[in-house]
């Protein structure tokens, strides 16, 4: 083997010639901007809110500091403009006035029952636009039972929730206000009243969609002002569009293996067009599979939606209160193709979004990168194209390094203060790695046919 | 602001109601829940969600229900080499048995369709043997030509027994047969016993010959089904499809038309069939066949010959080494026909229901996949 | 006598530069078939005769048991079906005196022998495990017997498992390198351009319809 040259494809699979990716996000970005995280315990009393948030006042700020005036009818400078028709909802055309009134009642903490969750509650501007918590907490203290996504660039999802239980941002919007464990709202009816007669939401409902305030329009205009979220200009970016020193030789190699040895691209699908690294799809990777008995908690989930229908409210419920939340999509199909499957999540911003999957239960992404790397957790329902990957401690660094280089120029600082503190937490404990699985000497399932004990057959 | 007190979360009440559920059934083990959770079925069902359960356990005990008398699961064609060459293939048959473990009930015994090993080495044969061992329940063990070509059987005996044997289970009578023989094609040419094997181990070799069970296996099974009389459930297993699919794969058997005619006079009469590593269903008369699943990889529908009664499956997606793969059980019914279910890893399975052949694809008609085969 | 034999051998020569140029293309298998040997027969003045023919044909015959690869060609096409090439004898003629049109019996021949040439190397690598560098004893047609499902017509495509558009070339890399754990192939490594001309070869006849998932 020793006359093959060299593979020109090998080195950046997806080519820096490709049309359109010049296109991609230079342009119309402001200058970089660092963030700092805002941990609570360090803001001053003004700043900080409950649950954790900075207070949202401080976060209209940050929020100002970091998107640029835009007119927000026009497409968006990264966004493939035929793809962009199809994100925004016929019934939903982007206007500044929308925009608007999304971003107040983004910021309103009358969307929760007790005056102290709003979106930005777990969807902290000054934390990635999510919490950086392993789960989310709602009124009274309470957590729910998954992790929340950032809404930087949640756009660009196909469906919502990490079960896809909604298919638009706007459908997504009716649920947390009224999700007991979140916003707390006895009724859709309850959150329009508690906004209802404030005279600026009656002025700018009118504006923005010509009636009075109504459940709706709460959810499109939170749809419109997502649609304005949008963080895509990272140094990855940069590289794809030509730039040889925007990432480190390290970064390269880990872009190298992402396509290949490590398998992401198969799912983490990363492409001008669709630059948030998702397929849209639901994959058990064998997260909860740790803890959880599927076949026992599926057969109370139909149970359950027997008894209570199977309306999403039901679902909503199910999944954040119950530990049935593990069947992922199951509990949306009742397909057993999608027990304990979850949305594969994009990959934008990734370094500063800490912690990883559904549950929030992998501090760091070497952490993401052990479970993978080891095949994930052998179940009955494991998607069959996660296996044993024998990456080496240098490639599982560079695959690292690479992930980092997709977080937005705008909170460089913050991503590198966030890989210093995952390395050092790397370096210290890897809770989910084990050589012997990810290297195949021992096979996924073969514990659980042939026990611990028993030699391995050679 | 609307106060109200804090809701009762569906978990508190999904315990209040569990425990109602469960009164008067006295002890709380899983096996009574599922079987409590299996009235769940029908309201499932009247909602429209429609899929087809394997292992799931409130609709396995549903179907048992519905009148089948027992089940049986099976494993094929798994193609293993030893573990330092290929751990995908080892991995996928431990996987394998890690499902039939799970079945809650256990079928009756399980079905290894043939192909075990790749190249009929000793090693990997034993290493089959050694994974197979860990099933819980019995195994009936079939050979493929995959075990065989390499020594003609010989280790393969050792280990296993007869490939040709019969026996009864629950007033059905079952017939294993070995159907992967082949005319020699190999002493003309000066081959090794290797070379041998690795001409049958390629499926578009066009040197090997066609399989066939052969006059003297054909003579058993007519002096085994001797006296028999016609009402009685007969099963048969055979590696290869024993009628004519496509010739130069060797999803064929070429004397198919008289091991049929053997057949013929019993009122039910149904084949499971390995080698195909596809979902494939076919009815000749009273003679209902359906094949199995693979452990190691699935093989394309060939380009022409499918049987009419045949949904093909998705073609598969390359990424997932598993896709198109898996395991699966019958569900014998009294009159002897089956419910056919292909439990496909990452899939829903599919049942091919005795309704569907016996209506010839009129009633109980599998999904139709929108990505077929090139 | 002895130039009748001749004959035999001017063929075999022609043969064994037919194998050599085979074994070129596909790399390092060239040292294995033999290559040049100091033992090939000389070519000789033509010759003809029954008697010649008998003697042509046991030499031809010998010297093939000296070398067995050197028939490879015809091996691979007893071993596996292979579609062949267009015919073009229909072509033959010069009916309008260009030089261009000019086409003889011995140019189709060429054309057909030379083309089956790359195509036969493409089943051989795709038949082989060892071949294709697996590191996992798989080779393709194991799971695509015949060159089947492997679709060729349907590229460029977007190719989900690869999150973006794929050539042929792309699929079979990606294939090599995550079916078979092997390295991927250069775009112009000659086994690349070997599987390439098989795949399409079996395809033949298929409508094209580049984008189809």
């Amino acid at each position: 083997m020793t006359r093959r040259a060299p593979c020109p494809s090998r080195r950046a699979p997806v080519g820096r010639a490709v049309a359109g990716l010049a296109v991609l996000g230079l342009a119309a970005i402001p200058a970089a901007r660092a963030f700092g995280p805002y941990e609570a315990d360090e803001l001053s009393d003004d700043r900080r809110a409950p649950h954790g948030a900075m207070s949202m006042d401080a976060q209209q700020q940050a929020l100002a500091e970091l998107l640029e005036e835009r007119d927000v009818s026009e497409v968006p400078p990264p966004i493939d403009a035929r793809l962009w028709e199809l994100m925004v909802p016929e019934d939903n055309p982007m206007s500044a006035a929308r925009v608007a009134l999304g971003k107040k009642l983004y910021f309103d903490v009358r969307l929760s029952a007790d005056d102290t969750v709003a979106c930005a509650t777990c969807h902290d501007v000054s934390r990635a636009f999510t919490d950086q918590r392993p789960t989310s907490e709602g009124i009274g203290g309470a957590l729910g039972k998954r992790n929340a996504p950032t809404t930087m660039n949640a756009f660009l999802y196909e469906t919502l929730f990490l079960d896809g239980r909604v298919e638009s941002l706007e459908e997504q919007a009716a649920f947390p206000p009224i999700n007991p464990v979140e916003g707390g709202h006895p009724s859709r009816e309850a959150v329009v009243a508690a906004i209802a007669d404030d005279p600026e939401y009656r002025r700018m409902f009118q504006q923005a969609y010509g009636r009075a305030p109504n459940h709706e329009d709460v959810g499109r205009a939170l749809g419109a002002f997502q649609r304005t979220l949008v963080f895509l200009d990272a140094p990855f970016d940069r590289f794809l569009a030509g730039d040889e020193d925007a990432i480190s030789e390290e970064a390269k190699r880990g872009w190298v293996l992402f396509n290949g040895k490590g398998r992401c691209m198969s799912c983490h699908m990363l492409s001008p067009a669709n630059p948030l690294g998702t397929d849209d799809e639901f994959h058990n990777v064998g997260v909860a599979a740790r803890t959880q008995d599927f076949e026992q908690l599926a057969a109370q989930a139909l149970a359950t939606l027997r008894r209570e229908g199977g309306g999403k409210d039901t679902i909503d419920r199910l999944a954040l209160e119950t530990e049935m939340s593990e069947l992922g999509r199951f509990l949306v199909t009742t397909n057993v193709s999608d027990i304990g499957a979850f949305k594969t999540q994009g990959i934008r911003n990734v370094g500063i979004t800490a912690p990883y999957m559904h549950d929030g239960s992998m501090r760091t992404l070497w952490d993401v990168m052990d479970h993978y790397n080891k095949g994930g957790e052998p179940n009955p329902y494991l998607d069959g194209g996660i296996e044993p990957l024998a990456l080496t401690e240098d490639e599982i660094d560079a695959l690292v390094e690479f992930m980092f280089t997709l977080t937005d120029r705008r909170f460089a600082e913050q991503n590198q203060r966030e890989l210093e503190a995952q390395r050092r937490i790397a370096s210290r404990e890897r809770p989910f790695r084990d050589e012997d699985m990810a290297m195949r000497r021992v096979l996924p399932f073969e514990r659980r046919v042939l026990g611990e004990q028993q030699e391995s057959p050679r | 602001m609307t106060r109200r007190a804090k809701p009762k979360s569906v978990e508190s009440k999904y315990h209040e109601e569990r425990e109602s559920l469960f009164e008067g059934l006295g002890r709380l083990d899983r096996r009574g829940f599922m079987k409590v959770s299996a009235a769940a079925l029908g309201a499932v069902a009247a909602k429209g969600l429609t899929y087809t359960p394997f292992s799931f356990l409130p609709v396995t005990v549903a179907e048992a229900q519905a009148g089948r008398s027992f089940r049986f699961a099976y494993i094929s064609d798994s193609h293993l080499y030893t573990r330092d060459v290929n751990d995908r293939f080892v991995r996928q048959l431990l996987r394998a048995v890690d499902d039939i473990n799970a079945m809650d009930p256990p079928p009756d015994f399980v079905l290894y369709g043939g192909d075990l090993a790749q190249l009929g080495q000793p090693e990997e044969l034993a290493l089959g043997a050694q994974i197979l061992r860990s099933v819980r329940v019995p195994v009936k063990m079939m050979v493929g030509e995959h075990d065989w070509f390499l020594d003609m059987g010989d280790e393969w005996q050792d280990l296993f027994g007869e490939p040709t044997y019969s026996f009864d289970h629950q007033g059905v009578h079952f017939v294993t047969l070995n159907s992967v023989l082949e005319e020699d094609f190999w002493t003309e040419r000066n081959m090794t016993p290797m070379e041998r094997m690795q001409t049958v181990a390629g499926l578009d070799n066009t040197i090997q010959s066609r399989f066939m069970v052969g006059a003297e296996q054909r003579e058993w099974l007519r002096r085994d089904l001797a006296g028999k009389p016609p009402e009685t459930p007969v099963i048969v297993f055979s590696h290869s499809p024993l009628y004519k699919y496509y010739r130069p794969w060797n999803f064929w058997t070429e004397d198919a038309d008289e091991v049929q005619a053997i057949l013929r006079r019993f009122r039910n009469v149904v084949v499971i069939h390995g080698h195909t590593h596809q979902l494939l269903t076919h009815r000749i008369g009273n003679i209902h066949f359906h094949g199995m699943l693979s452990t190691a990889w699935p093989w394309p529908y060939a380009p022409e010959g499918l049987p009419e009664l045949t949904i093909q499956m998705n073609r598969a997606n390359p990424f997932d080494p598993n896709d198109g793969l898996g395991d699966g059980a019958v569900d014998v019914h009294p009159d002897g026909l089956v419910d056919k279910l292909y439990n496909l890893w990452n899939r829903n399975p599919i049942e091919v229901s005795r309704t569907y052949t016996v209506s010839r694809g009129r009633r109980d008609v599998p999904a139709r996949p929108n990505l077929p085969s090139y | 006598m002895r130039e009748r034999i001749l004959c035999g051998a001017a063929l075999a020569v022609v043969v064994a530069f037919a194998a050599c140029g085979g074994a070129q293309q596909s790399g390092e298998q060239g040292a294995e078939r033999g290559g040049e040997d100091g033992d090939d027969p000389a070519a000789g003045p033509e010759a003809a005769g029954p008697e010649g023919e008998e003697a042509a044909r046991e030499l031809m015959a010998q010297w093939r048991r000296q070398h067995p690869d050197r028939e490879w060609i015809e091996k691979e096409q007893e071993t596996h079906t292979i579609v062949p090439p267009a015919d073009n004898s229909d072509l033959v003629g010069n009916p309008q005196g260009a030089t261009y049109a000019r086409i003889t019996e011995r140019d189709v021949a060429l054309w057909e022998r030379e083309t089956m040439r790359l195509v036969a190397d493409g089943s051989r690598v795709f038949h082989s495990a060892d071949e294709l560098g697996s590191t996992i004893a798989v080779s393709c047609d194991m799971c695509h017997p015949d060159g089947s499902n492997t679709h060729p017509e349907t590229y460029p495509k977007f190719q989900v498992q690869m999150g973006r558009v794929a050539l042929l070339r792309d699929m079979i890399n990606w294939c090599v390198e995550q079916a078979l754990r092997g390295e991927p192939f250069a775009p112009d490594d000659p086994k690349m351009r070997a599987l390439e001309a098989y795949i399409l070869a079996q395809r033949s006849g298929t409508e094209l319809g580049y984008g189809r998932r």
